[in-house]
């Protein structure tokens, strides 16, 4: 069974936020909606022993996503690849599933009244392209596939470097995998 | 940070509250208590009001209002099972009143059961009201306590501070709306009015109990949550304690909304009747703002500093790109 994840690779991320433009391009969002900030801490350390580390962020598409059994309507679903999406038809904008994400990652479209969040560009996907932030990073910070899979880039990088997920004490089981800017190797 | 949930949701979560409270209070009053008259109808009528009222605007800060009924298909949302409880409450506090509502009741052939005849059947549905109410007051603190995204929601003391609150707001609104009565309704015998007396003193007593324990949870609530082991709980605890929420938490809600009200309840007159249960109420429905507004998660180490540079939508440089006259 296909089980889709992302691998972030910090070491290579600069923080030009192309992901992020990229994103808001494809998707058409509003000023107030951004999926997939990149932030930072800003330089750490003393001179010279100094680094500055970026995280691209985006929707988890968690395991077991704390914003679908939530959700009143049904709007906000799993399918059987792991994606997380919501419909706008079902969604009421009752706010209670951006409320139940612990990364931030759903946001209320004010115009329309619905929630928008990552949908890791499904209809992309299942074309067999990757999504719009993945073929967007010059630098492959960003690895898309199928976990499943023991031969795709995923799977091997997930298996082969020490990688960690956020927030993992919470249960969700997050489906994006980030290698640390320092270390990595197993 | 961006707040989901705004004003309407902070005052129906106080007035489901206050409704459910009231409902809960005039089931054990008069069912256990024998309480009668205006202390029950008055009661349950205000009950329904404020739960209706809050009802609305539940549906008022929807995104798409008019899928609000596509809320009965999920059988694991907790908001879907407030809202059948908030609906039960609702519908067993309405046939209720119909007993003694006269211009609801005889057009319904209800008649021969008018007033206090109706007693055996009217009960059973207040005490199904109550039990409801009681279940709508314990929903308003699960809904946010379920949330574990939410380190200061995300506790099991959180329904007990709203049951707590829910039935001491319930109790001052039913202190108010007896202290009106019997000038409203034109019923004032000596013998009613002696009897409301009495209830009036004895819900009194029960108000200044249930404010001195609403302040003990409290305080244990922020106790626990600034010894917590989570930094985000911890900060907001800190924010109440001695932040930006401290005027409103010590001026506000401890001060003006329960210990002067304690003290009210003491003496007799308009402080005791009227004053002191106007300030419980303010109270509860400052807590519930206080609470909605303490809605932190827990940021990634730059998270904060991301969003507080974003644009907030007003900026020249975004007016004149939306205008057509891009002048960067």
């Amino acid at each position: 069974m296909t089980r889709y994840a992302m691998v972030i690779d910090k070491r290579r991320c600069i923080g030009c936020q192309s992901c992020t433009v990229a994103c808001r391009t494809w998707n058409d969002l509003p000023m107030d909606i951004i999926y997939n900030p990149v932030i930072t801490e800003g330089v750490q350390g003393t001179w010279p022993n100094v680094h500055w580390t970026w995280t691209p962020t985006l929707c988890n598409h968690c395991e077991n996503p704390p914003c679908v059994p939530c959700c009143p309507t049904k709007a906000s679903q799993q399918d059987e690849d792991g994606i997380v999406w919501v419909d706008p038809n079902k969604c009421m904008g009752c706010k209670v599933c951006a409320n139940s994400c612990p990364y931030g990652a759903r946001d209320m479209n004010h115009k329309e009244g619905y929630i928008r969040k990552c949908t890791f560009c499904k209809d992309r996907v299942r074309e067999g392209e990757n999504p719009y932030c993945v073929n967007t990073c010059h630098q492959k910070a960003r690895i898309f596939g199928d976990l499943d899979d023991p031969e795709s880039e995923v799977s091997k990088l997930v298996g082969s470097l020490e990688t960690e997920t956020l927030y993992p004490e919470l249960g969700t089981n997050p489906q994006v995998y980030y290698i640390p800017d320092l270390g990595g190797q197993r | 940070m961006k707040h989901f949930w705004q004003w309407p949701i902070a005052s129906y979560l106080f007035l489901g509250g206050l409704g459910g409270g009231m409902l809960f209070l005039v089931g054990v009053l008069r069912l256990g208590f024998g309480f009668s008259g205006f202390a029950t109808i008055g009661g349950v009528f205000w009950a329904l009001v404020a739960l209706a009222f809050g009802c609305f605007l539940l549906v008022f800060e929807l995104g798409q209002p008019p899928k609000a009924i596509r809320v009965v298909i999920s059988a694991t949302a907790i908001i879907k099972w407030g809202a059948v409880l908030l609906s039960i409450a609702l519908i067993a506090g309405f046939i209720y009143a119909i007993f003694y509502v006269d211009f609801l009741c005889f057009p319904l052939g209800l008649g021969a059961m008018y007033g206090d005849a109706s007693a055996p059947v009217s009960n059973v549905w207040l005490a199904i009201a109550a039990v409801f109410g009681l279940a709508v007051c314990v929903y308003t603190g699960v809904l946010l306590s379920s949330m574990k995204a939410r380190p200061f929601w995300n506790t099991p003391a959180l329904p007990v501070l709203f049951v707590v609150s829910a039935v001491s707001t319930g109790s001052a609104l039913l202190a108010l709306t007896m202290c009106t009565w019997p000038l409203a309704s034109g019923a004032a015998t000596p013998a009613v009015l002696a009897s409301g007396a009495l209830q009036h003193e004895w819900l009194h007593g029960l108000d200044s109990t249930l404010v001195l324990v609403e302040l003990l949870v409290l305080f244990l609530y922020l106790l626990l949550m600034a010894t917590s082991s989570n930094v985000t709980a911890q900060k907001v605890a800190k924010r109440w304690l001695k932040g930006s929420f401290a005027i409103p938490f010590w001026g506000g809600m401890v001060a003006c909304g329960l210990v002067i009200p304690y003290f009210m309840y003491q003496t007799t007159g308009v402080m005791s009747t009227t004053v002191g249960p106007i300030l419980v109420l303010l109270a509860g429905l400052l807590l519930r703002f206080m609470i909605v507004y303490s809605d932190d998660r827990r940021m990634l180490p730059g998270e904060e500093k991301y969003y507080k540079h974003l644009p907030k939508g007003d900026e020249e440089f975004l007016n004149v790109w939306e205008q057509g006259k891009n002048l960067y």
